[in-house]
């Protein structure tokens, strides 16, 4: 007897070998009696994961971060409660899956889900642990066929927009100044710093150490806009212009500011993530950027800027904003550690080039305090110029001037 | 007059010919076939010799910008592409299964030149798949002595290879500056 339901509801499986997928696939059409389909992840409306497969958990944390609306209905020999979850015992009964699929339903009609993580879906496929990939052919031949894409990805046109390159002279009108510091004075730039935890950027850090160290995706509600913090996507959610983030960036948060702010689960019924897709900004050119606007040519108060720093890998410039001479101190700095006025007098540099820089890669975690004796003890070497320096600078100057 | 060179090397699909196209100054030279190998699997036609572009400077010089061939068969044209090279340019697409392995290859194959040189990596097709991030690049490499610019890259996009052939410029000397 063909089941009555007009259309039959799309559910993804996850954590199931080929052999499970199979059965599965085959259990939805029989004794379920075509009550659900199997299709691909990108286009389910129900999530099923197998928790007893060996990497359950890391599943799970994928699902929840790819497709945190979407109900997620677990299969397991141990009863597992989780919060918008529902559960079906191992060996599956079909009165339970049934059941089980009911309430997804339900919830799906109820809750009006939006499918906010789908952009990440075919994500998983990329995981060579998912169920997507072991069912996935396996090819014989030498140049190994092109993995599955993700549609969605392209669509976050912030995430994968080229670099702003800047020039000192747009340094002031992009970024910002703060008045009533010389940085020609060596004295008056030592104190030029700032304390993140007075600015929206303290905040977002400390949402997103939050989010990551418990794999949820929250809500930072700020009193302004509300953000959202995707950790296993490392992908950050806000509506909003430059303008309004900048100027926002720049503002000390009060204590009344600050008692303003909250992590929450997130609140569905005051946006549409799907239908904002420029919203999306990847976490470390969304907090690179902030950190520039805080700092305008100051350095964070959590560095002491006396002693060497060193990089502990190459910024992505080509998705950052590339602040003045940012490339120059990136390639020197990579080479070991030095002091932020050690590297202002090599290139022949303003201080709140370096600073800012500094500040930027910092919230990355890319810059750290040397702390070996042996760099407060040797002083870096000089900068020498290569036989082809002038050569290099004119296809310098070209590419500048073409490219750019 | 010296020949200068700058070399594009990649596996095939990388963008290699799409980025020499996005900074040369003349049509690039094109040696694409019909692919009839392995390779068709992913392009329909492919270097089978190599690319060739030309950035034109002010003062008549010229920097030659090379792509190698894609396919492992033609490694031997690559120690003879590399004599007078400035440095490389290592692209490697994303949604290929292995992009690390293939990292890893052309590192190994081209290690003598970057030794000598310098090497800066884009990683291409990052809009169709994020993983692997550019983070998970560098953690692969941070046993190894190199660590080069890696930066996610439109091949299409003249400012994003700019900026990359702008960090191996810097990498060789980091007191660079315009003229």
């Amino acid at each position: 007897m063909k089941n009555k339901q007009s259309s039959p509801l799309k559910v993804a499986l996850y954590g199931m070998d080929d052999r499970a997928y199979k059965t599965m696939s085959m259990y939805l059409k029989g004794p379920c009696k075509g009550v659900a389909i199997v299709v691909d992840e990108a286009d389910a409306e129900i999530d099923v994961l197998d928790a007893d497969h060996i990497k359950a958990r890391e599943l799970l944390g994928q699902i929840q971060a790819r497709t945190p609306n979407r109900p997620l209905i677990i299969l397991s020999l141990e009863e597992i409660l989780l919060d918008g979850t529902i559960y079906v015992k191992k060996p599956v009964e079909t009165v339970d899956v049934l059941a089980a699929l009911k309430q997804a339903k339900a919830s799906l009609a109820t809750e009006k889900v939006k499918d906010i993580a789908k952009p990440e879906t075919e994500e998983i496929i990329d995981e060579p642990s998912t169920p997507q990939s072991t069912n996935q052919p396996v090819t014989k031949e030498k140049v190994p066929a092109a993995k599955n894409i993700d549609k969605e990805e392209k669509k976050k046109v912030s995430k994968h927009r080229t670099a702003t390159d800047l020039t000192e002279g747009g340094f002031s009108t992009y970024i910002g100044i703060i008045d009533g510091i010389d940085f020609s004075d060596p004295e008056q730039a030592l104190k030029a710093s700032y304390s993140p935890k007075g600015y929206f950027l303290g905040y977002v850090q400390s949402a997103l150490k939050v989010c990551k160290a418990k794999g949820r995706i929250l809500q930072l509600n700020s009193g302004w806009k509300p953000l959202i913090v995707f950790p296993h996507s490392q992908e950050i959610w806000l509506d909003v212009e430059d303008k309004q983030l900048r100027a926002f960036a720049g503002v000390t948060i009060s204590k009344n500011g600050a008692k303003a702010m909250s992590l929450t689960a997130i609140d569905q019924s005051n946006f549409d993530m799907k239908e904002k897709m420029e919203g999306f900004f990847d976490s470390d050119h969304f907090l690179w950027k902030l950190a520039i606007w805080t700092s305008k040519g100051r350095f964070p108060d959590t560095i002491d800027i006396s002693k060497p720093v060193y990089l502990k890998q190459w910024p992505n410039f080509t998705r950052l904003v590339v602040t003045p001479h940012a490339m120059q101190i990136a390639a020197l700095l990579i080479r070991g550690p030095r002091t932020a006025m050690s590297i202002a007098d090599a290139l022949n540099i303003k201080p709140q080039y370096v600073f800012v820089f500094i500040s930027a890669a910092n919230v990355l975690g890319i810059v750290g305090q040397a702390r070996r004796q042996v760099d407060e003890l040797i002083s870096p070497s000089e900068v020498k110029a290569t036989k082809s320096k002038g050569l290099l600078s004119r296809v310098l100057d070209r590419l500048r001037g073409k490219g750019i | 007059m010296s020949q200068y060179k700058i070399i594009f090397t990649g596996p095939v699909g990388a963008g290699k010919t799409t980025a020499i196209d996005s900074i040369s100054d003349v049509a690039p030279v094109k040696t694409d076939a019909a692919a009839s190998d392995m390779t068709k699997n992913r392009k329909a036609a492919t270097t089978v010799a190599m690319d060739y572009g030309i950035m034109n400077l002010d003062d008549g010089e010229k920097i030659h910008l090379y792509g190698t061939p894609g396919q492992e068969r033609f490694d031997f044209m690559w120690d003879i592409l590399t004599v007078g090279g400035i440095g490389l340019v290592l692209l490697l697409d994303n949604t290929r299964a292995d992009p690390f392995k293939d990292m890893q290859f052309f590192l190994d194959s081209f290690g003598k030149f970057i030794s000598e040189t310098s090497v800066a990596i884009g990683i291409t097709q990052m809009d169709l798949s994020s993983k692997p991030s550019i983070n998970d690049y560098h953690k692969y490499l941070q046993d190894s002595d190199l660590k080069p610019a890696i930066f996610a890259v439109d091949a299409r996009v003249k400012n994003d290879v700019s900026l990359l052939v702008q960090a191996l410029l810097f990498s060789l000397d980091p007191g660079l500056e315009g003229e």
